[in-house]
């Protein structure tokens, strides 16, 4: 029974990862209407933004966390300056494809510098003892994560509920020209979204980082993980990604503990969230909490 | 009425059929004929080394993948992120035969047209099966389920015994009535087969969008509504665009295998779909000659890229990761500044290029 409990507790701790992660792909998603697609790569630039900051600037731990949310932010919100901006208007579909390019640009960029082939990890700043109570351990790295992550995910739901700004995005999500004849600026209302999105990016890729040292492939493997999550918890709803995530890091880990190495299977994990991501498309398209106004074909 | 038939200058259709001719005049049938069979008979002419003609056959097995594509993502508007594989899908059908057969077996290697089309209808099944969230969601989700089976056929290749878990398996040389090719002209003789496939599935696709079949796609694309209710079913449409879309990938894939002699996982990843996709953007989204484009001009950057890398790595200092970072940039900046510039793509160019002569020495 501890080793359920074990699954669960570990589930969690991907999963709020998750959850994290797939906060700023619904906050893109929710106010123009865009999929992502480089979110993974704005994860590892954010993770290595602050590895280069600590490890080779040899500014402290704490505040270079922060410096690379700051600096991702920014990041983010060039990135839709630049090159986001001037397709608006523009079929959705080539605003994908340009984050799809945008993908690629960010992927060359990292492999230019040594983060793309050798793997680093942060230096250790916590108790490396195990805190474990009825036979279920976990990290010091694992429970600060964890606990980070529901703070941050808890202050985006107030900043969207309570402050003016989160406000505005939600009315932009809403109705686009309804807010623009409030007077809300649509197009900064989007590159506040890609920023918000750039700085819980940063903020998950560090927590990915501490937890499971700096790898550009498993940090870019989180960007495509997330649709998966997305899709279980809706596309457009902030209590959906986070919900999902928890449930979709749970079953990941169910299938490495009970499904691996029984019937000759290995590494479930990885498929089992897409093949659930297709039943979902197929039976329940708008997930968990998504808006029940899609459009049937 | 008495209009030249040679020189053209201006639109003079009467009815709606002679605005749907394949080639408004006789000097356009000329010279498509006559570059036709310029391209079947420069090779006897310069003899390539093996390397060339390797570069060659890739370009035309993109295209044939590409006007698949173009079909799915250009005229009927759904993005697929997991076109290659598809094509994974045509080379493990010949794969699975060289598994349980042997490598050379009668049917690999005399009945290759056969098994060719049996990996399109194979790629077919999966693109159709994939698709069908489509009677259901709008495209945004579409492109979402084709990422999702591009993981589960990675997975899959690799997980499974069967695959040799994505370890290459080998495909053995064909037969033609001469005997069995030589190794000098392995890559001259899928020269030539690749040229037919490109060229009938050039005209297929071109005679397709004259038909009903092909032209319900566009208007699916263009308005789902409108095209409801005029009577198509947007949603087998798209069933069907995907259908269609993955028998190009899939005859794309046994031919890249046949070339290759081998059918290895890591042909077909991720990396590779979006690959595809940039050629497709490159060339021109909903257009057929931009099928031609997208791959000769994508794989020419390549190669420049290529050689551009093993310069500069020669002069940068070595632990600068050129050669794996240029690609992947020059690619996603290519797809970016054409999305960004032009985004009809090189066909555009090709079409200002044609109104100019037709019309010289006049502007207008």
């Amino acid at each position: 029974m501890s080793y359920f409990f074990q699954l669960v507790v570990s589930g969690i701790v991907v999963g709020s990862i998750y959850a994290l992660a797939a906060l700023g792909f619904v906050l893109i998603y929710k106010s123009s209407k865009v999929l992502n697609i480089a979110h993974g790569q704005i994860i590892a630039a954010g993770a290595f933004i602050a590895y280069a900051l600590t490890g080779m600037v040899g500014i402290p731990i704490y505040i270079s966390f922060l410096l690379s949310m700051v600096i991702t932010f920014f990041l983010a919100m060039s990135v839709e300056r630049i090159f986001l901006r001037r397709l608006i208007g523009e079929p959705i579909i080539s605003v994908i494809m340009v984050t799809i390019g945008l993908m690629s640009i960010i992927d060359g960029l990292i492999f230019l510098t040594p983060f793309g082939s050798v793997n680093f990890s942060f230096p250790l700043f916590l108790p490396q003892t195990l805190i474990s109570f009825g036979g279920v351990s976990i990290s010091w790295t694992q429970l600060v994560g964890v606990i980070v992550t529901f703070l941050m995910i808890g202050g985006f739901s107030w900043f969207f509920k309570k402050s003016t700004v989160g406000i505005s995005m939600r009315a932009v999500s809403d109705d686009q020209f309804a807010s623009m004849s409030v007077g809300i600026s649509v197009p900064r209302v989007f590159g506040l979204a890609w920023a918000t999105a750039g700085l819980s990016a940063a903020a998950a890729g560090v927590i990915i980082g501490n937890i499971t040292g700096l790898n550009f492939e498993t940090l870019q493997a989180f960007g495509i993980t997330v649709f998966p999550v997305v899709i279980l918890g809706g596309l457009d709803s902030i209590l959906g990604a986070v919900v999902a995530g928890v449930i979709m890091g749970i079953i990941q880990q169910f299938a490495s503990g009970y499904l691996d190495g029984n019937w000759g299977l290995n590494g479930t994990a990885e498929v089992l969230p897409y093949i659930i991501l297709l039943i979902i498309l197929l039976f329940k398209p708008h997930g968990l909490f998504g808006i029940h106004e899609i459009e049937r074909v | 009425m008495s209009t030249n038939r040679w020189l053209a200058t201006g639109n003079y259709f009467t009815s709606y059929q002679d605005e749907q001719r394949l080639f408004f005049t006789h000097l356009d049938r000329t010279i498509l004929s006559l570059f036709l069979f310029m391209l079947f008979v420069w090779p006897l002419l310069f003899s390539l080394s093996n390397k060339y003609m390797l570069v060659l056959d890739n370009i035309l097995i993109a295209m044939v993948a590409i006007i698949g594509l173009n079909i799915v993502t250009g005229f009927a508007g759904l993005i697929s992120i997991g076109h290659a594989a598809f094509m994974g899908i045509g080379a493990y059908t010949l794969a699975s035969f060289s598994r349980t057969l042997g490598d050379s077996h009668v049917i690999i290697t005399h009945a290759w047209p056969l098994m060719i089309v049996l990996s399109g209808l194979m790629g077919a099944v999966f693109g159709a099966i994939v698709g069908l969230p489509a009677m259901r969601l709008k495209h945004l989700y579409l492109a979402i389920a084709t990422l999702s089976f591009q993981m589960i056929f990675s997975w899959t290749i690799n997980f499974l015994e069967f695959f040799n878990q994505g370890q290459t398996i080998a495909i053995s040389r064909v037969f033609w009535f001469t005997g069995k090719l030589g190794r000098k002209d392995h890559y001259l003789f899928w020269y030539y087969v690749l040229l037919v496939v490109v060229i009938l599935s050039g005209f297929m696709v071109r005679n397709l969008l004259r038909t009903r079949y092909g032209r319900c796609l566009s208007a699916v694309r263009d308005n789902d509504r409108a095209a409801d209710a005029m009577g198509m079913h947007p949603g087998l449409t798209k069933v069907y665009a995907f259908g269609l879309a993955g028998f190009f990938a899939g005859i794309a894939g046994a031919l890249h295998a046949y070339v290759y002699r081998g059918v290895g996982f890591e042909s077909f990843t991720l990396h590779h779909s979006i690959t595809l996709l940039a050629m497709a953007i490159v060339g021109g989204l909903g257009t057929l000659n931009g099928s031609f484009w997208g791959p000769t001009a994508i794989i020419a950057l390549e190669l420049q890229v290529e050689t551009l890398a093993e310069h500069a790595g020669q002069i940068l200092p070595s632990d600068w990761n050129l050669a794996t970072a240029l690609k992947p940039f020059s690619f996603g900046l290519v797809i970016v500044l054409f999305l960004m510039f032009e985004p009809r793509g090189i066909a555009n160019w090709w079409r200002i290029a044609r109104s100019y002569t037709k019309l010289w020495p006049f502007r207008y």
